[in-house]
């Protein structure tokens, strides 16, 4: 048998010279800074930039339950990065623009999954893939192979352009004016390592619609977006985008500001380029949390905005590639394998209704479809990723798109194909049905690999899935449509804010012990490119949350109106009204009563830091400051209620004051007779926490920067989306403040 | 042949049983209290019932209770080197099952079948799915099957070349995996 070799040297020849430079670059700065020679900051940096990320478990610790375990790596203190053990396994982020992946591609990623991670793909919200618990030493071979079939994972994190989606029926959509894929191909690889998009003070995201009215790229949530327009001039039909900027979820989701009706395609590349510049020249630097260009859309003003990206327009150097993508638009049109058939009353298997109905889309294209294949969590094994290979050689030739909703999209399917293909998908396991439905649930990794996790999302998301596919109220046509998308914490991964039903983790301490909560966030909406961000209307304990989609739904298929959304129903309602409906699941025995409450879903270990025996020493006492923050709480929830009722200056006022009564309580602490004048609240804060960050953790400075600017800074005419973004602050510094009130009573040894 | 990730997967004895959340328990029990080895997480994809149900998450080994060939079984998949090679892989593969045996809360319902076990090698550059790797590989394993079990095993692959290398190994007479471990403690 022949050496082995390497794998650099198997495929010399199939990666391009520039990538293949890039990762050998990368390799050498592994090498280095595993001797010591390269400063772990840079070498963070270098491996965010292409992909590779921490996990939650890579500050080498770990809750077991009782008490936090160090994890003794091999090679002992060496780290990758701030506060990241060399030896822990880590994630890998593989960008694929616009979801469209090839069977070659497919199957590579299958080998990857198996030979470097733990045997699973995961599609995320945004058509990339990820892979868990990879190994620093694989991470090089891994770019080689991905290189050879036309995968980079090149600034799939860090501060740069991430991963350009777009909707997944670009091309086949009955609605779209034009198939965007061409577009957002061009923009990706114009974008991807171009200079003026190397000093980003945040990450920046983009999305192509192909319509309007559908959820299809959800441009309202991005930083840039454009919708696909048309326009005749001079009796010419003239192809363009309408553009949007500075829209991004997070903790405070801003929607996206209108940039222009109409930028034609030659225009699109070198007007997203002059947006970089004006965004690295201007994006906030330092403060990571006023770092997207939301804030910097919001701060200039849109009018200002755009006057600085056309005078950066007006002195771009020419570059010919900005025109040149528009000279092969049909080079990524797709063609079918099979001639259109209809079915023709060809046998049916058993299922075969119920998953047509909800995952088969009719192309605009006669005769052919859409099939959606439904991955649970996103989650899909390689045994799996290579049958979908087969299949799609064996149905529609080469290519299949990743989805948003974390599914697989296979088109140009002829309808004739449609039994046989399920047949194919079943012997796979992937025939579920309920594709875009209720049941088809989105969620984030949360605690189960993200550092930031603080509820399973992935748990809650599992069993939200199995519990509402097995009870008939699901499948009633209003609720079925419903979406339902939950984050492990506010930072939106889960894209919680557009959904009907949102979720996204935070914990409240009872008798001393923490339980795992998710925060209840309703009426967002998916359609019109992610149109409306919902309100939160308060935190449930995680286990009670299957209760609450229950009760959620059985109320409004009870209470509608005739053809009423979901949406319009928890308006009509008011927020007051849903709190009532949802009160008694808020309240949380004790541990002894009942411990389920007090462990997460997938988990069998205790949720808390704290241990058993204080928890029930403390079970009777209630601190005062935890009065104080649920009058915080109160005050923030009377603040939905008046934006609700289009009073959005008393909203605003509401806010403002939740967030000074949170910083008394916390100043409480230290001084009992601070008065109630809020100048003299914020000042206090400000002396005593805030300027010497006590016990603030690496979130707290920013969030309560918004306490101190809403003081700062007040508003006399505050419009909708400034009370709706003061409302969305408050609730995060009254989070915040529970959270750091618990680190002080840690810190002072008495229960919380 | 130099390989050092390796897999094998040990079945469970029918109608022996074992759930994810048991496995699941089991693993997040170990974690703290296994210091030979650096252990560091248990993800659960019990969501996907034919590919890895639970999955512990180890720096020189993960464990996994899997279910992708459609039989429950147990896989010890091997990441870093081992000294002892592949014989030492089916120690340490056999210890495992062992372990789960075992474990107190579940009540001895688990035993595996010592007669038979999937051999992958996770390898695809080092190990391709070929006659070509089996032979380069067979010094080792014959010795190891002849430390295990001391008589004839019939051995097993698909050729799929997509698949990893892999060889189904099966003998005839069957074998406790108290009784193997035994075995190669005595021969020690």
């Amino acid at each position: 048998m022949n050496p082995p070799g390497t794998w650099k040297e198997k495929l010399a020849g199939s990666i391009p010279d520039e990538l293949g430079r890039e990762i050998d670059i990368f390799e050498t700065q592994m090498h280095l800074r595993q001797q010591g020679k390269l400063d772990e900051k840079i070498f963070a940096e270098s491996r965010l930039r292409r992909g590779v990320y921490g996990q939650r478990y890579d500050n080498g610790q770990r809750f077991d339950g009782s008490q936090t375990q160090q994890l003794r790596f091999p090679t002992g203190d060496l780290t990758k990065g701030p506060d990241t053990l060399w030896d822990a396994p880590g994630m890998v982020r593989i960008k694929i623009p616009f979801g469209g992946l090839n069977t070659a591609q497919m199957e590579t990623l299958a080998d990857l999954a198996e030979e470097y991670s733990d045997d699973i793909l995961h599609v995320t919200t945004r058509q990339d893939f990820q892979l868990h618990f990879v190994h620093i030493e694989d991470t090089p071979d891994l770019m080689r192979r991905l290189a050879a079939v036309g995968i980079t994972t090149r600034e799939a994190c860090g501060n740069s352009v991430r991963n350009v989606t777009a909707c997944p029926l670009s091309g086949v959509c009955r609605t779209e004016a034009f198939d965007t894929t061409p577009y957002a191909h061009g923009l990706a690889m114009f974008l991807l390592g171009h200079p003026d998009t190397q000093d980003f003070g945040r990450k920046f995201k983009i999305a192509f619609s192909g319509c309007k009215q559908e959820a299809c790229g959800l441009v309202s949530m991005h930083d840039m977006g454009g919708i696909a327009a048309v326009r005749v001039v001079d009796g010419v039909e003239q192809r363009g985008f309408k553009l949007y900027v500075g829209g991004g979820l997070g903790p405070v989701p801003y929607q996206a500001q209108l940039f222009a009706e109409f930028v034609p395609a030659a225009e699109l590349l070198p007007t997203a380029q002059a947006i970089s510049r004006v965004f690295a020249r201007l994006g906030e630097k330092k403060n990571r949390n006023r770092a997207r260009i939301k804030f910097l859309v919001a701060s200039l003003g849109i009018e200002e905005f755009r006057r600085l990206v056309a005078e950066e327009r007006a002195i771009l150097p020419y570059d010919p590639r900005w025109t040149a993508y528009l000279g092969d638009l049909s080079g990524h049109d797709e063609t079918p394998l099979k001639p259109a058939q209809s079915l023709n009353g060809a046998a049916l298997p058993e299922g075969f209704a119920e998953w047509r109905r909800t995952n088969v889309y009719a192309q605009r294209q006669a005769g052919y479809a859409v099939v959606t294949v439904a991955l649970p969590l996103g989650d899909i094994t390689p045994s799996q990723m290579r049958g979908l290979a087969d299949l799609t050689r064996r149905f529609i030739k080469d290519t299949v798109r990743t989805t948003v909703d974390q599914n697989v999209a296979l088109r140009w399917v002829s309808e004739a194909d449609l039994p046989d293909l399920y047949r194919g998908l079943a012997e796979l396991g992937l025939a579920a049905a309920g594709a875009g439905t209720v049941i088809d649930i989105t969620s984030c990794p949360g605690t189960d690999t993200c550092k930031l996790g603080i509820a399973s999302s992935r748990g809650l998301a599992g069993e939200l899935r199995q519990r509402l596919a097995e009870n008939q109220l699901f499948r009633d046509e209003a609720i079925e449509k419903l979406h339902i998308k939950i984050s492990g914490c506010f930072n939106s991964c889960g894209q919680h804010h557009v959904a009907d039903i949102g979720f996204y983790g935070n914990s409240r301490k009872v008798g001393g012990l923490h339980v795992p909560h998710f925060q209840v966030v309703l009426g967002g909406q998916w359609t019109e490119n992610a149109g409306s961000f919902g309100l939160a209307v308060g935190a449930v304990p995680s286990k009670r949350i299957p209760q609450v989609v229950t009760r959620l739904a059985d109320s409004y298929l009870q209470d509608r109106q005739q053809g009423e959304t979901f949406q319009g129903f928890i308006q009509r309602i008011g927020k007051k009204a849903v709190k009532e409906l949802l009160e008694d699941f808020t309240q949380v025995p004790a541990f002894t009563e009942d411990p389920s409450l007090y462990r997460d879903w997938g988990d069998t270990r205790v949720f808390t830091m704290g241990d058993l025996g204080i928890g029930e020493c403390a079970g009777e006492v209630v601190p005062m400051v935890h009065f104080e923050l649920a009058g915080c709480e109160r005050e923030a929830f009377e603040a939905q209620l008046h934006h609700e009722a289009g009073d959005y200056r008393l909203a605003y006022l509401s806010a403002v004051s939740a967030m000074a009564h949170a910083a008394k309580a916390l100043v409480k602490s230290q001084f009992q007779d601070v008065p109630e004048d809020q100048g003299v609240i914020v000042s206090e804060f400000r002396q005593r926490f805030f300027d010497p960050e006590l016990h603030f953790d690496r979130f707290s400075k920013s969030i309560f920067a918004h306490l101190i600017r809403a003081h700062e800074q007040p508003l006399a005419a505050p419009t909708r989306d400034q009370a709706h973004q003061h409302i969305e602050e408050a609730q995060l510094v009254i989070e915040a403040a529970y959270s750091l009130y618990d680190r002080i009573s840690a810190a002072v040894g008495v229960p919380s | 042949m130099d390989l050092h990730r390796i897999q094998l997967k040990f079945y469970l004895n029918p109608p022996a049983h074992l759930s994810p959340e048991e496995a699941f328990r089991a693993f997040s029990a170990w974690i703290p209290v296994t210091p030979d080895q650096t252990l560091v997480d248990v993800a659960d994809y019990s969501h996907l019932p034919d590919g890895p149900l639970t999955v512990l998450v180890g720096h020189q080994a993960n464990y996994t209770l899997d279910h992708s060939d459609h039989r429950l079984g147990l896989v010890y998949a091997r990441k870093q080197p081992l000294e002892g090679g592949l014989l030492q892989a089916l120690v340490e593969a056999l210890k495992a099952c062992r372990r789960l045996e075992q474990e107190p809360e579940l009540d001895g319902k688990v035993s595996f079948a010592g007669s038979e076990f999937l051999l992958v090698a996770n390898d695809r550059l080092r190990a391709p799915n070929t006659e070509a790797t089996h032979q380069a590989l067979a010094p080792q394993l014959d010795a190891a099957l002849a430390r295990l079990y001391s008589g004839p095993a019939a051995l097993s692959r698909d050729p799929n070349p997509k698949r990893r290398f892999n060889l189904l190994v099966r003998t005839e007479a069957s074998f406790a995996v108290a009784d193997l471990l035994h075995r190669f403690e005595q021969a020690a």
